[in-house]
């Protein structure tokens, strides 16, 4: 069976993917205004590992996405792909451009907006074939994509072929979308809240499907979410965002059940669940206020406007990078051993 | 089967509702014969996923649905007025805004960019007030008891929508439908748009005003785990019909259920004593799944559950329970006949054959 | 996209459009027209009037502004259409000294209440041969009106016009009847074949009453010897009305001139609207997907090209220039690409910023990829739409151009038409068949392009959402 040949040789590094002080600003108003989107975010992805990117909106999460996938240039910091430095001016040709756009793949939220809906789900699934020039014959591309389809349990195949997007659910729409990020064979994905349009009842169905894949072919994940419930379902890892940094990251149970950044705890302490008993009892939420503009980020430690258990330092000091807490699990307030 | 208990009227009286739309490639059936009641003080949550029909429920309690859809047949009685059939003014004058409001879903982001949020809630005022009288300081006066009420500060009368927050944009839409004291409001997904911290704040200042004004709420959302906040009681809808309607209690698991197996979540052995009400979980597989599709973020469930397919198309939908294809106990009998709503507990109410025939639930 | 696919697309595509009302009528219209273009060669009646059409000798049969045939039907005085009279009864005599006289005698029976506007006579033969002209009219009156030696050729045929000639004939048999008539009239300001047709009466030449009945015209020949080959005579009659939508001062048909612009103006419309708009697209996408200096520089271009006033700019340019039909389609698209540009600017920049663009972006796709693929197609309806409806417009352009005398003079187009119609006093003479047809045809075009373009635009438009 023909695949596609890997664009890079030897044998891999364990780390799939490293962020070193990642910075993105963005100038609005002819530069009067510089919105600090991702400010300084470090992290590393395990190969065949699935890392959930917590946050609200505003966080950063999306745009540390688009960072790693190439489509916004960062302002400062590196992205390292397999131990490459992909970043350094070396590695800024359109060349190495296109290779690592087979190596990092992107599902976007809205599955029916991320397709044309003029092209037939063939085309769809063409069309990274022919950019890349993988497949010389229509038979062999046709092969590919027959495969994809059914990796994604969109059989039988010939049945969606020649069907246009809206002719298909939400559910379908993404299954094509996961297969079209598989068919160049990649190592890395990033999903952009890939379930968050898709009815309830699917939203399972379609994060197995995936969590099947990614073991399947040993890819490494980055889970974009706001929904941290999901994220306790489908990740390994879980890194909490707040206005541009990481504030807390470790593993799902620590991070969950054992959180000791505030804005973490706060995060756990808002989210709902089908549990009965709740009508009428107020739900305890000690954070305080709403989360500032990017444009305008606090001085010290960023959540100290809204921290419940902040002091005059937490405003005064620099801010505090992550702190190992044990065993890898890292957090970035400086009081956690107190609260 | 009456659902009035005592002598106190219900404030919102829905029976056998259909809604209609008729486009050019056939009938939408998008509701197709509801029944419920609300009492004074009581929130009805109504569930469902995209297309049962939840939305259409709530335009068509303000008899306002987007053309072309259609009230084919049935009867709203909203605190002792028949609304299906009443005039266009007749409507706008004396009960919407003024009987019933509702905050449309997404209504936070359809403020009008270029007026006041005074200026939109004097604009409301002049619409809906069943008086027409236009007194500037009476109306300043109900405007800041209730933006106060939600939480805003009196300045924020005078701020545009675009300056405001998500929050705080939820918070005035929800003011709009109080201030002129309705008596009961229809909710449809009001948390859905924003974040995780603010979606709890809302929640808490919609339990607050359940609380202190008295009102009955219909809260519409396609999130088990935001009705289980609001809801007293909750309707379960798919494909323009009711599942399942009970008491919180009777759909959800006790907060102390302890360590739910897989399996068994959303089954109905694992529920906890029940309160008042008998409390056997939830009796359609329909609910059930969805329960069980919901993830939980306090325990961990290492398989979520997922319904397979599609929900039915609704120009021709399948004969019998329109579950059925979907059902994995679906029986030759479910396509052939459509169940009908049965009250198998005090309280709760089940459209399904196979809850019928347990043993474990005689209808009474 | 294979054959298949596109048969569907089109059924669909036809489905939609047939319950669009105007647009079927423009279609409609628009068919005739492309058939009529196609096939008029042979529905008219000079068939060669292209090469001819400034050429007067083509036209020397035709009567001079005479008004359509039809108008008979709405006129209390009906007037004769042009006939040719052939066959005639043809007499040959021997005479003694070895020379025939071959005598044709034409019958035309005259029911009209006008005469017609001339007789032509076309004689052919090889050499000198004297040839005598008679009309005998139903009271009776009548006799000789014309007698000359004629030099016939066998290639070309002679005409002798009474119109011209038969004045002093003419004259000659009204003195029969009315000497001081007779004596009276002025050969250079009569008008010798009304009065052949008209009652002899003191006031004939100022208002003439027709004569009606049976009519003889006799052409007698002096054939001077058995080789000589004279031809029968044909008489072109001229008649007072003429073709399906008359003659113009210049004896032209101008239901041929309509029918030979029927090319042009497709021609003009179709070619300058496909260029302008497939240019005003590409650069609108252009200018929209790449941003920057490319933007500002194309911004400015279709800023200064906007601006300026197409018409007055056209004037002085063919008038500086006189520019053959073909430059003026490329002026005229220098201009109109404007119009497609700006809409398809903002529609790309929209485009742009869709999902699937981006996500095609992440896959390694590159600019033109994008714009090929992705935004061209999405546009491909909203170019047809404005193709058609800019057509209406470059043609009245290419019309207004040609009205002031700027155009091209070697095609016959109805803006030529028009220009000559108005030069001539059409207008004022009340010559309205020669100005209200090819002014109805522009408009009709126009009409029916403006209603096929909205059509489009209505049943394209709500697909210009991608969602």
């Amino acid at each position: 069976m023909p695949s596609p040949e890997n664009s890079h040789a030897g044998a891999k590094t364990p780390i799939a993917l490293e962020l070193k002080n990642l910075r993105k600003e963005f100038h609005v108003h002819r530069g009067k205004t510089i919105i600090k989107a991702v400010d300084g975010i470090s992290f590393s992805l395990k190969r065949g590992e699935i890392l959930g990117l917590v946050g609200e909106s505003g966080c950063g999460k999306t745009t540390t996405g688009k960072l790693v996938m190439r489509l916004l240039k960062p302002s400062s910091g590196s992205i390292i792909v397999d131990g490459e430095d992909t970043t350094a001016e070396s590695a800024n040709s359109k060349e190495s451009d296109f290779a690592y756009r087979r190596r990092v793949q992107m599902i976007f939220q809205d599955p029916y907006a991320s397709m044309n809906p003029h092209f037939k789900i063939r085309d769809v699934l063409e069309e990274p074939l022919l950019i890349h020039k993988v497949g010389s014959t229509k038979t062999e591309r046709t092969e590919m994509i027959s495969e994809v389809m059914r990796k994604v349990k969109m059989t039988p195949v010939e049945e969606f072929l020649d069907r246009h997007p809206h002719m298909l659910s939400g559910g379908q729409r993404q299954r094509v979308a996961t297969a079209r990020t598989l068919i160049l064979r990649p190592e890395i994905i990033v999903a952009d809240e890939p379930v968050s349009m898709i009815d309830l009842s699917t939203r399972a169905e379609i994060l197995q499907l995936m969590k099947t894949i990614q073991q399947e072919m040993e890819l490494s994940f980055i889970y974009i979410t706001h929904d941290i419930s999901t994220a306790r379902y489908f990740t390994d890892r879980i890194a909490v965002m707040y206005l541009g940094r990481i504030v807390e990251i470790g593993t799902q149970d620590e991070v969950i059940d054992d959180p000791k950044h505030p804005y973490t705890k706060a995060l756990i302490q808002a989210v709902c669940e089908p549990v009965s008993g709740r009508v009428g009892i107020m739900r305890e939420l000690e954070i305080k206020g709403e989360i500032p503009s990017a444009a305008n980020i606090p001085s010290g430690c960023r959540f100290h406007p809204r921290c419940p258990y902040a002091t005059k330092e937490c405003s005064e000091q620099p801010e505090p990078e992550l702190i190992d807490v044990g065993g890898g699990h890292e957090q970035a307030c400086r009081r956690w051993k107190e609260i | 089967m009456s659902e009035t208990t005592s002598t106190v009227k219900p404030v919102l009286e829905v029976k056998d509702l259909r809604l209609h739309y008729f486009t050019s490639k056939g009938a939408v059936k998008a509701l197709d014969g509801v029944s419920f009641d609300l009492m004074p003080g009581e929130a009805l949550g109504l569930v469902g996923e995209s297309g049962c029909g939840k939305t259409t429920t709530g335009v068509a309690l303000l008899n306002m649905p987007s053309p072309p859809g259609r009230i084919v047949s049935g009867s709203i009685v909203i605190d002792g007025t028949e609304i299906v059939g009443m005039p266009e003014n007749e409507l706008r004058r004396t009960v919407r805004w003024s009987k019933i409001s509702m905050v449309f879903q997404g209504a936070m982001n359809c403020l009008t960019p270029v007026y006041t949020i005074r200026k939109l809630m004097v604009e409301t005022w002049k619409e809906h007030a069943p008086d027409a009288s236009f007194d500037a300081a009476a109306i300043e006066e109900r405007m800041l008891k209730y933006t106060r009420r939600v939480g805003l500060p009196d300045h924020v009368l005078g701020r545009y929508p675009h300056e405001l927050s998500g929050g705080m944009k939820q918070r005035v839409v929800i003011a709009m439908a109080l201030f002129l004291e309705p008596k009961l409001i229809v909710m449809d997904e009001p948390t859905t748009a924003l974040d995780v911290i603010v979606q709890a704040q809302i929640l808490n200042l919609i339990k607050e005003l359940k609380r202190d004004l008295g009102l009955s709420y219909i809260f519409i959302t396609h999130d088990l785990a935001t009705e289980a906040e609001v809801a007293d009681r909750i309707m379960v809808m798919y494909a323009g019909k009711m599942a399942e309607l009970g008491m919180s209690e009777q759909i959800f698991a006790a907060p102390d259920a302890g360590a739910a197996s897989p399996a068994s979540h959303g089954s109905p052995a694992t529920y906890g004593s029940p309160a008042t009400y008998g409390s056997r979980g939830p009796l359609h597989p329909y609910t059930q799944k969805l329960l069980a599709s919901t993830p939980l973020l306090r325990k961990k469930v290492s398989e979520l559950a997922f319904i397979p397919g599609a929900p039915p198309d609704l120009i021709a939908p399948p004969p019998g329970c329109r579950f059925a294809p979907r059902c994995p106990f679906a029986r030759k009998k479910c396509s052939e006949a459509e169940p009908p709503v049965v009250e198998l507990e005090p309280r709760h109410l089940v459209a399904c054959w196979k809850a019928m025939e347990d043993p474990a639930y005689a209808v009474s | 996209m294979n054959l298949k696919d596109s048969l569907d697309s089109l059924r669909g595509f036809w489905e939609e459009f047939s319950k669009v009302k105007t647009g079927l009528v423009g279609l409609a219209i628009l068919i005739v027209f492309v058939l009529l273009g196609l096939f008029g060669q042979w529905l008219v009646p000079f068939p060669e009037a292209t090469k001819h059409w400034l050429d007067i000798t083509y036209w020397e049969d035709n009567p001079q502004a005479a008004p359509p045939v039809w108008t008979n039907w709405f006129s209390a005085k009906k007037g004769p259409p042009s006939l040719i009279l052939t066959s005639p009864k043809v007499e040959k005599t021997s005479t003694d000294n070895g020379m025939v006289i071959q005598t044709s005698t034409f019958d035309f029976k005259d029911n009209y209440d006008l005469p017609p506007r001339d007789l032509i006579v076309r004689l052919g033969g090889n050499g000198p041969i004297p040839t005598k002209i008679a009309i005998f009219r139903p009271d009776g009156s009548g006799g000789e009106i014309w007698r000359d030696q004629l030099q016939l050729s066998p290639d070309q045929p002679t005409r002798v016009s009474l119109a011209h000639s038969a004045a002093s004939g003419v004259i000659d048999f009204i003195r029969s009847a009315n000497e001081n008539l007779a004596f009276s009239m002025d050969p250079t300001l009569i008008k010798p074949v009304t009065l052949m047709f008209s009652q002899i009466d003191p006031d004939m030449v100022n208002s003439p009453k027709p004569m009606k009945g049976p009519y003889k015209i006799v052409v007698t020949q002096l054939v001077p010897s058995t080789d000589y080959k004279a031809d029968i005579p044909t008489i072109g009659l001229s008649g007072y009305v003429a073709g399906i939508l008359g003659t113009d001062k210049m004896k032209r048909d101008i239901f041929t001139g309509i029918i030979l612009g029927i090319k042009w103006a497709l021609i003009i419309g179709i070619l300058t609207s496909v260029i302008s708009v497939v240019v005003g697209v590409l650069l609108g996408i252009i200018a929209a997907y790449f941003g920057g200096a490319v933007d500002w520089v194309l911004t400015r271009l279709y800023e200064l090209i906007y601006l300026l006033p197409v018409l007055p700019f056209l004037i002085v340019v063919s008038a500086i220039f006189k520019p053959s039909i073909w430059t003026l389609i490329l002026l005229i698209c220098l201009f109109f690409w404007t119009g497609s540009f700006k809409t398809v600017y903002s529609m790309a920049l929209q485009i742009k910023e869709e999902t699937f663009v981006e996500a095609s972006k992440a896959l390694g796709s590159g600019s033109w990829r994008i714009i090929v693929k992705h935004i061209s197609p999405i546009l491909l309806p909203y170019s047809f739409a404005s193709m058609a409806l800019s057509i209406p417009a470059i043609i009245v352009y290419e019309a207004s151009v040609s009205l002031l005398g700027l155009g091209d003079s070697t095609i016959v187009s109805w803006g030529q038409i028009l220009q000559a119609a108005l030069t001539n006093g059409a207008v004022i003479n009340n010559l309205w068949w020669w100005v209200i047809p090819p002014g109805l045809a522009i408009a009709l075009m126009g009409m029916s392009f403006a209603f096929l373009g909205t059509a489009l635009d209505k049943i394209l438009h709500p697909k210009l959402k991608t969602r």
